[in-house]
């Protein structure tokens, strides 16, 4: 929510900036000494490298299972991604985001099925749920909070009928298949490796597009418009157009994720896109960590690890397992797991009995949070004025 | 600067932990272990020669968690009591015993997958899984990875097509053998009949209405005198129940697959004073959760079909197979409760169907169980009906594809030969 952060009378002067919501609370220690090692060009250009070269080897190294698992923490981590622009960095509650991913699998599967070419399937997985989120979006965002959610719960419901309906485009109940993504003959990659590649590229992209939209004005106009909508009017931004932006991109972000999904699942029925999953995604999303682009990545790993783990522990009782781990992130890290490097930091800093502004009350809501967190941000606005 | 170079570390944090937690969950198997890799003739995973492990991706949660406890539970049962026994031999002289991994996929066909994926390398065969779409999810990575996906329970006949589905069998009786063992009771009873057609509009109703109408084709004395359709989402079908109501047909052919509209259409019509026979599939009939509630008892008939005992009934009480089966069931299926769905029995049907298959299968490989699993023929599995049989034979059709029609007695069902 980085609700201290976007508060212009904020005591902490290195978060007037929304885009620093993730290191607020940490880059005040390094202030005036000569910066670390690890905080010099050359090691983040190094580091940068490092992180590609180990995505890049990675998926040759792994075993089958390993990849798949991957590909399909990659697909979701996508998905909770687009949720996070408009929930996490806007602030507009969204129930609908598995819809666009549902619809992004089910072009996708239409096209290859159809022997389109691979290019324009992925456009056409893209540009028409972020139509169709664009159309949505105008017509939503003139209402405000809760009734966003009321409306966007209506896309899964909807859809999963819609789905069952059009059987000639979507199969009907029994779905689509489409296996499209084998590794080409004469690259010596296993298929799992294949759409790993494919996974970390396409993923990769929409990843560093995002970072830098929610850094850029972009993502400083829809924190404002999150943390006042009349603040956000004064200083001319339209709050309107921008929910539309924002509601817009998580769809066609929602389209991108559809198309991964068929790169790794190869199967789409109007299960894909029910309900539940949305609440899923959405508890993903806030267990990773709101606004946080690392948090998007945890969140699809939640999401698609937690039922393994508690498949091992005991398929009769998943969805209890999967309730208590859910609860117990939410009670121990409620900024979701994003923060937990800060929680450390922060509990080291005050063990060593040096207690400065940083650890003000306002600064643990500075993480990213829940929907409560909007009611939080209520009563600190009050608070500060 | 900061704050980007922390996130980045934090970044690599996360990354690096991410990574070293599916690293350590999943173990360690080297890459020879992809599919297609093995020599001919080698045994196929998940196979050795003490033991052979079979997978199941079924729901454990969600709405249909029921019927899909009872899926694993059924089949674990049989082979836990085998077992304790001291195993089956199989056709290669080996006596193995069997072990059954479950995962709980709560009906989502992206899970599904997912298990398949975990089990694909451990077990020598998956089966016995419910769900049209988290079966289809993964059928297309079994025929790749020549992975057996045997005796699952869908009434989808693609996994009975054995040009489409080399490595697929299905065992509940499709839609349409439902439906056509209807029309054909009807057909033969001489009498003049006006039907009434109610389905739901998607495979399923179409599936049983398309072998209700193949049965039927030719009868003089039936005439099908209305037909609609409902959506799976309705919540009421009284609309539908009137309509036909006026067509005053005799018989209503009742394609449906949700307990409550069953109930419901059953009360309205009674509420309009219609009192047709009525045909109900075998999974949305059960005395207790419909027709008690809907007051099934009002009508000159209500039909369904069967291929197994219900251990419920009196008649069964001393039945040799009723009892083994609940022992075992209560033993070594982890479900201590009777039965509440068929597919518990399905499932043991299912174990014995398999037995047959390890019993016939001449090497330790996967080529070789499923040619043995379509050299079944004529065997009655325990709990089957008398008429029924598992054939494995007939291209285009499940295990199961004999079922008889019942007529309920006001309590439970007697099988008839006739219709009245």
């Amino acid at each position: 929510m980085a609700t201290s952060s976007t508060n212009p009378s904020s005591t902490n002067p290195s978060s007037t900036n929304p885009a620093s919501a993730t290191s607020v609370s940490t880059s005040s220690p390094a202030t005036g000494s000569a910066p670390p090692l690890w905080q010099r060009p050359w090691a983040r250009a190094a580091g940068w490298l490092l992180l590609l070269v180990v995505l890049a080897v990675l998926p040759l190294v792994m075993t089958e299972f390993v990849n798949e698992t991957l590909a399909r923490i990659g697909v979701f981590a996508v998905a909770v991604l687009g949720l996070n622009v408009v929930m996490g960095y806007a602030g507009q509650v969204s129930l609908g985001q598995i819809f666009f991913l549902g619809v992004g699998a089910y072009v996708t599967a239409y096209g290859v099925s159809n022997e389109w070419n691979i290019v324009l399937v992925f456009v056409l997985a893209t540009l028409l749920p972020g139509l169709a989120g664009l159309v949505v979006a105008m017509a939503a965002a003139r209402l405000g909070g809760l009734a966003i959610a009321m409306v966007t719960i209506a896309l899964p419901i909807v859809g999963v009928p819609l789905a069952k309906r059009l059987s000639d485009y979507t199969g009907g109940s029994q779905g689509l298949s489409a296996r499209f993504a084998e590794a080409p003959e004469g690259s010596g990659l296993f298929d799992d490796q294949w759409q790993l590649y494919i996974v970390l590229v396409i993923g990769g992209i929409v990843f560093l597009l995002t970072r830098s939209l929610v850094r850029g004005k972009y993502g400083r106009a829809f924190a404002i418009v999150k943390g006042n909508e009349n603040v956000a009017s004064s200083m001319g931004i339209s709050p309107y157009r921008y929910k539309v932006l924002a509601f817009t991109i998580a769809s066609l972000i929602g389209g991108v994720s559809g198309f991964l999904y068929m790169v790794v699942i190869q199967y789409t029925s109007p299960e894909t896109m029910s309900f539940g999953h949305s609440i899923e995604l959405l508890a993903a999303m806030v267990i990773g960590g709101a606004a946080s682009i690392v948090g998007s990545i945890l969140g699809g790993a939640f999401y698609v690890l937690v039922p393994q783990l508690t498949n091992q522990v005991d398929a009769s009782l998943t969805t209890l397992l999967q309730g208590v781990i859910l609860l117990v992130v939410l009670f121990v890290l409620p900024g979701g797991l994003a923060s937990l490097p800060r929680v450390l930091t922060r509990g080291r800093r005050r063990s060593g009995a040096d207690r400065g502004p940083a650890a003000s009350p306002t600064t643990p809501s500075s993480t990213p949070g829940s929907g409560t967190a909007a009611e939080e941000s209520e009563t600190e606005r009050q608070g500060h004025a | 600067m900061n704050r980007h170079f922390r996130s980045r570390k934090t970044l690599g944090i996360v990354v690096a932990s991410a990574l070293a937690v599916t690293v350590t969950g999943c173990g360690n198997r080297d890459d020879a272990g992809r599919s297609g890799d093995a020599a001919e003739g080698a045994p196929s995973p998940g196979i050795t020669d003490t033991t052979v492990t079979l997978g199941i991706t079924t729901p454990l949660s969600g709405s249909t968690a029921g019927p899909g406890t009872c899926t694993v539970a059924g089949v674990s049962a049989y082979f836990g009591a085998k077992n304790a026994e001291g195993g089956i031999e199989f056709g290669d002289g080996k006596t193995r015993t069997v072990e059954i991994e479950a995962l709980d996929d709560g009906y989502d066909p992206q899970q599904a997958k997912a298990n398949y994926d975990q089990l694909k390398d451990d077990v020598f065969a998956m089966t016995a899984g419910l769900g049209t779409p988290t079966n289809r999810a993964w059928r297309d990575a079994a025929i790749a990875d020549e992975v057996p996906q045997a005796l699952i329970m869908t009434g989808d006949p693609i996994f009975s097509d054995t040009e489409e589905s080399p490595w697929q069998l299905g065992f509940v009786p499709i839609y349409q053998n439902e439906g056509e063992a209807f029309g054909e009771l009807l057909a033969a009873s001489g009498a003049d009949h006006k039907v009434a057609i109610l389905s739901q509009n998607d495979d399923y109703g179409e599936g049983y209405v398309e072998g209700f109408k193949s049965a039927v084709e030719g009868a003089d004395n039936i005439e099908i005198v209305d037909e609609l359709t409902y959506e799976a989402t309705d919540t009421s079908v009284d609309a539908q129940i009137t309509e036909l109501a006026a067509s005053e047909a005799d018989v209503i052919f009742n394609a449906m697959s949700l307990v409550p509209l069953v109930v419901s259409a059953l009360q309205k019509a009674q509420q309009l004073n219609w009192k047709p026979s009525w045909f109900l599939p075998s999974n949305t009939s059960s005395p207790g959760a419909v027709l008690e509630p809907g007051g099934g008892a009002a009508f000159p008939g209500i039909y369904s079909v069967a291929f197994a005992k219900a251990p419920a009934s009196p008649a069964f009480a001393q039945d040799e197979d009723v009892v083994a089966y609940l022992s075992a069931l209560k033993e070594f299926g982890n479900y201590p409760d009777a039965p509440a769905f068929p597919h518990c029995q399905w499932s043991w049907m299912v174990g014995a169907t398999l037995e047959q298959a390890f019993q016939n299968m001449e090497e330790p490989t996967r080529d070789s169980f499923m040619e043995a699993l379509r050299g079944i023929e004529g065997f009655q599995a325990p709990l089957m009906l008398p008429d029924t049989s598992v054939d494995t034979t007939q291209d285009g059709q499940p295990a199961v594809s004999s079922v008889v029609v019942q007529k309920y007695n006001g309590r439970g069902y007697d099988t008839v030969e006739a219709f009245e």
